[in-house]
């Protein structure tokens, strides 16, 4: 079945390694979407930049006349996507190309997602995982919320994982489904003492150690209908001694922490308003709940299901 | 002249629990409003007088002209000098 994520490059190389790169995603849109990637210095943008959004090393600027432009500050590459476009005009420096694998990550991987908003999917800085009992799991949070490290652990007691990071959501059939990008968990050196698991792949540019969720005897799932939303945190005044805990949200607490998380939401006028009910209908369908980590989870993974149980 | 309201054309809203929520593109804040409030400020996607909106909320909820009038104004006075709310005079 061909791909709904193409790829043109006149470069073979570079083409061959951003193809992989979507391969291995496994994201298939239920429409088409394209890169459209060329080698030349890309020129600063003219246009109507009404806002310019950051994370780190890329900027992604909106036109009042609708449309994104994507800029990599690490090595110069921007890509454009007009309004009402499913491609991607992308142009990578030469330096850029050099840095073919960090550019992925970050700079296409947010090219992607823009796209991806295109098709009605939404991207949300979150794990996914489906536990022993069928329930859907969304863990949402910042870098250093211990997102990877609970999905790493609960993959290591069987749990289906889809991502530690990088998840889409989308609405079916009156269900919101957190579609999952493939790519291995990432462990911090202190996850990864945490786990105490052999094996893994260095991530040495990241200074990481990735896992795929099989090699933690665990299955990869490509989406989960989220019954439950944990927004979680590491406690820093106890360094986790203390036991997990979760509280309870309702829904508009809860609604208000997926914007936080689901943050492209305020970006591009066209998608916004349907980007929001997303959110808020995947509010009402999960129960959440606000979960500071302790080290206990090590000893006892099941606690975080009692937890919300 | 007339005073006319109309919300912010960046304002995306969505009702939860019986309640708002309100994101603002242009601001990038969100935040939430109680059941009148996002009563009005759906009532506001067109330009509306404080006697269109007062009519529009006792369309919804059993209040009397006097509660739904001090709802409103209340409301109005919060989002004065915000983003929310623009307002027109008209002849």
């Amino acid at each position: 079945m061909p791909s709904a994520l193409t790829v043109t490059c006149e470069a073979p190389r570079l083409r061959a390694v951003i193809d992989a790169w979507l391969a291995e995603g496994r994201l298939e849109p239920r429409s088409p979407i394209a890169l459209e990637v060329r080698v030349a210095e890309p020129t600063a943008w003219s246009g109507d930049a009404r806002s310019a959004f950051r994370q780190p090393g890329v900027v992604v600027r909106t036109s009042t006349a609708g449309g994104v432009r994507i800029w990599w500050e690490t090595a110069p590459a921007a890509a454009e996507l007009a309004p009402g476009a499913t491609t991607a005009l992308v142009t990578l420096s030469p330096a850029a190309a050099d840095r073919i694998e960090e550019c992925l990550r970050t700079f296409l991987l947010t090219v992607v997602i823009f796209l991806l908003r295109r098709t009605g999917w939404h991207h949300i800085h979150a794990a996914v995982a489906v536990d022993p009992r069928d329930r859907g799991w969304l863990i949402a949070g910042n870098a250093h919320a211990g997102k990877s490290t609970t999905a790493a652990l609960l993959a290591s007691c069987g749990w289906q994982v889809g991502t530690d990071d990088v998840a889409f959501l989308a609405g079916d059939a009156g269900q919101v489904t957190a579609i999952a990008y493939r790519a291995p968990i990432a462990l911090r050196p202190s996850g990864h003492r945490l786990l105490q698991q052999d094996g893994g792949v260095l991530l040495p540019k990241r200074s990481k150690v990735g896992y795929w969720p099989e090699d933690l005897g665990g299955r990869w799932v490509p989406r989960v209908e989220p019954e439950v939303i944990l927004f979680t945190s590491v406690a820093e005044d106890d360094h986790g001694e203390r036991p997990t805990r979760a509280q309870p949200l309702g829904q508009r607490e809860a609604l208000t922490e997926l914007i936080r998380w689901s943050a492209w939401v305020i970006l591009e006028p066209e998608f916004a308003q349907q980007h929001l009910e997303l959110l808020a209908a995947l509010a009402r369908q999960a129960r959440s709940f606000r979960v500071t980590l302790g080290r206990d989870l090590f000893a006892c993974p099941e606690r975080l299901a009692e937890l919300v149980s | 002249m007339t005073r006319r309201y109309r919300r912010h054309p960046d304002l995306r809203l969505t009702a939860l629990e019986g309640e708002g929520v309100v994101l603002h593109l242009g601001t990038r804040r969100y935040f939430s409003v109680n059941e009148s409030g996002l009563a009005i400020l759906e009532a506001l996607e067109s330009p509306r007088t404080v006697a269109e909106l007062v009519s529009a909320l006792r369309d919804r909820y059993e209040v009397t002209a006097e509660q739904a009038a001090g709802s409103v104004r209340a409301f109005l006075d919060r989002c004065a000098g915000s983003a929310v709310v623009q307002t027109e005079e008209v002849p």
